[in-house]
């Protein structure tokens, strides 16, 4: 009997020869996080759990041709990646309300004024965060919510280290930018 | 010079803040950047920056994607293999089941349960829509998540 921490390769095997308890639980495993990257990529609740869904579904159907020398997580975000980039094109450039524009600090907090700037600040990153560029966007999400390694990056986007590396530099320096004029 | 080494040495800086680079040449970078007044701010503000993602509160969606996934492999599942046949003239029984219940449901609603049902599927269509409303608002005190005040004001430091 397999353990519920065994390695996503033993439940990939399994969901591979047909046990229907298998998927589910790979589900599990990366929800949280392929959730919150489509988040903060599309700027919507609704879109993120409906291209969740839609990610592990392509998952699925893609499951038979998953080879053992792919790491599971980067290869559910590199779907998850093109599904939040055709989604973006499909949508154009609609305009969405910022994720924590509806977000406040509470008022019985020990400092609520420290609280409050500091909801200001990340209110702002986020706002920035949705004018920046998708490929800049997607790169820094991968980078610094998702920790990402270059050379995971790398797998999740198909491009080399070295292009991991200059795309990034050019998405901090473009979000300092958007970020700076933001700034009163 | 190599234009890539040009001040700001953006490229070298953000790697750096990122631990991508070897100990030989973070350390020459180091010993540069402590005398460039051009790098230095920049690296400061790739800090910073770092710092600002690392307060974003976590989110998490508030429903199991896992059942919604399995729904719907089950409802492919199911399907024929054959093209769809066109829909029926007339109403099946759980169609006029909603207008049976007074009239609240509209007509499509009940087209909808009545697809839901087609495909074979356990769910009906009210605790996905509960799902979807409880998903529209962030949870309270997400701000706490930050485990200390420092990190979730890092710009401040
Ligand atoms: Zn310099």
């Amino acid at each position: 009997m397999l353990a519920p921490e065994g390695t996503d390769e033993d439940w990939i095997r399994r969901a591979q020869t047909g046990d229907r308890t298998a998927f589910p639980e790979l589900v599990r495993r990366h929800q949280t996080a392929i959730y919150r990257f489509l988040l903060r990529m599309l700027g919507s609740h609704e879109d993120a759990l409906e291209l969740s869904q839609d990610t592990f579904i392509k998952a699925w159907q893609a499951l038979p041709q998953w080879q053992p020398e792919a790491q599971f997580r980067t290869w559910l975000f590199r779907i998850a990646s093109n599904t939040a980039l055709d989604a973006l094109r499909r949508r154009k450039l609609v305009e969405f309300v910022p994720l924590e524009e509806s977000f406040d600090a509470p008022d019985s907090g020990p400092d609520p004024e420290r609280q409050a700037q500091a909801t200001q600040e990340v209110r702002q990153l986020a706002a920035s965060l949705q004018k920046l560029a998708p490929e800049h966007r997607q790169v820094l999400l991968l980078r610094e919510v998702e920790e990402m390694s270059y050379e995971e990056i790398g797998h999740v986007l198909a491009l080399s280290e070295g292009t991991v590396k200059s795309r990034l530099a050019r998405a901090r320096a473009a979000l300092i930018e958007i970020h700076a004029r933001r700034r009163p | 010079m190599n234009p890539a080494e040009e001040c700001p040495r953006t490229e070298a800086l953000s790697a750096w803040v990122d631990n991508e680079l070897g100990e030989a040449v973070r350390a020459e970078l180091a010993a540069h950047v402590a005398g460039c007044a051009i790098c230095a701010p920049v690296l400061a503000e790739f800090r910073q920056l770092h710092g600002a993602f690392a307060a974003l509160p976590e989110l998490a969606p508030d429903v199991d994607i896992a059942p919604l996934v399995d729904r719907r492999i089950a409802a492919a599942a199911a399907q024929p293999q054959t093209p769809p046949r066109p829909p029926p003239q007339r109403m099946r029984w759980w169609q006029a089941v909603p207008l049976a219940l007074g009239g609240v449901l509209s007509l499509s609603l009940g087209a909808y349960l009545g697809s839901m049902l087609m495909l074979g599927s356990q769910a009906t269509a009210q605790p996905a829509m509960r799902q979807m409303a409880a998903f529209t608002a962030i949870p309270p005190g997400a701000l706490a998540l930050c485990p200390t005040r420092q990190t979730c004001n890092p710009l401040e430091r």
